[in-house]
């Protein structure tokens, strides 16, 4: 994987915001949600959108491996290990 | 067909679970089929019943199961390899089971997200045998062309050296499509063992080495599938089809070893262009019989 330390910032920025907005999906019912329609705003509705949560955390989990792989040492070391 | 209290009767359990067992790592649509089958049957059940999904959930956990355990040594390898790739901020290039995990989480997120977004709006819409009958010779259709369009997958020798070839030759895009194609499976005749295995193809990977990245693919996304929806089943909603689930878990369980078993060794040699003729086959004669009724 080529490494590019500018995305570092904004893929940890993009993880927290995905956790934030997973949080949302998870207490606020579908006519409270503060996104468009087809995000799972329904006007009306108590429906509660844990799928759609699970999703945005999972996203952000994902958001913050790459972030950490990107940021990692600036050059590989060679490795010691056997090949398996 | 003797109809105990439940909505779905022992038998009707027995046959849905051999047949999810063996149509979902067959490259022929298990959704479609346990669409496709009751209506040709004239059975009172269809695919959004509320029941109908929870007993579905028992079937697809002891899918999943059954491949956990029949891969179980490389997910070890593979969770190992992860797990080292993440103490050493790198995948290193001996790292082939830390590179192949992480394929797979890439592969998992595209169909993970669909799924989880648009799962429930799609059985909706694609609920009817016809349409599901349609998709099969679609799904058909792919299959073939996977195979027609395949980049010459290079002749290895089978058995060890599937995890590296795979690692190798996959990229990050490639596992990112790979993962968008496997979410054409929510649309019930589509199969997702069908789309990544073309997909593999696509790439270049051998029809072995395709199989193998679409079982080990398939483990995660049937099981968090499954298990999202558990709850369902143990719950109100598993009222009168708990029985009939863990009969058709037991016999998906089977069936699923069984195919597995044979799938592994069959493409080492052999293509997906059998399953493509069934699929258009298959697809038209129900599509004939379901006009009909």
């Amino acid at each position: 994987m080529s490494r590019n330390r500018m995305l570092v910032p904004a893929a940890i920025l993009a993880g927290a915001l995905l956790i934030i907005v997973a949080v949302i999906y998870w207490v606020e019912p579908a006519k409270s949600l503060p996104f468009p329609d087809f995000l799972g705003h329904e006007a009306g509705s108590n429906t509660v959108h844990i799928k759609h949560g699970i999703a945005a955390f999972l996203l952000g989990i994902a958001c913050f491996v790459f972030a950490w792989f990107q940021s990692g040492p600036k050059h590989g070391r060679a490795s010691t290990r056997t090949p398996e | 067909m003797p109809i105990l209290a439940g909505p779905i009767s022992y038998a009707q359990a027995v046959i849905l679970g051999l047949l999810q067992g063996f149509a979902e790592l067959f490259p022929i649509s298990s959704l479609g089929h346990s669409v496709i089958l009751p209506q040709l049957l004239g059975w009172d059940i269809h695919q959004n019943d509320a029941y109908f999904i929870t007993f579905l959930v028992a079937t697809h956990l002891a899918t999943a199961i059954v491949l956990l355990l029949f891969f179980l040594e490389d997910w070890r390898r593979i969770v190992m390899g992860m797990w080292r790739s993440l103490a050493e901020r790198e995948i290193t290039p001996d790292n082939v089971h830390g590179r192949l995990g992480w394929l797979l989480v890439v592969g998992t997120i595209p169909a993970g997200l669909l799924g989880l977004l648009l799962e429930d709006s799609l059985r909706t819409v694609f609920a009817s045998g016809q349409s599901a009958a349609f998709f099969l010779i679609v799904n058909g259709v792919m299959l073939y062309g996977a195979e027609r369009l395949r980049r010459r997958a290079p002749r290895y020798e089978t058995g060890e050296g599937s995890d590296r070839r795979i690692a190798e030759e996959t990229t990050w895009l490639g596992s990112l499509g790979i993962g968008a194609a496997q979410a054409l499976a929510l649309v019930p005749g589509f199969s997702r063992s069908g789309a990544s295995m073309g997909g593999g193809l696509l790439l270049g990977l051998s029809n072995e080495d395709a199989a193998r990245f679409s079982f080990l693919l398939a483990t995660p996304i049937i099981g968090a599938a499954a298990l999202l929806k558990l709850p369902e089943l143990l719950g109100s909603e598993g009222n009168g089809v708990r029985g009939p689930a863990l009969v058709a878990a037991l016999c998906a369980a089977v069936t699923a070893y069984l195919s597995v078993r044979f799938l592994v060794r069959y493409f080492e040699t052999n293509r997906l262009t059998p399953f493509a003729a069934y699929c258009v086959a298959g697809g038209v004669v129900y599509s004939l019989i379901l006009l009909a009724k």
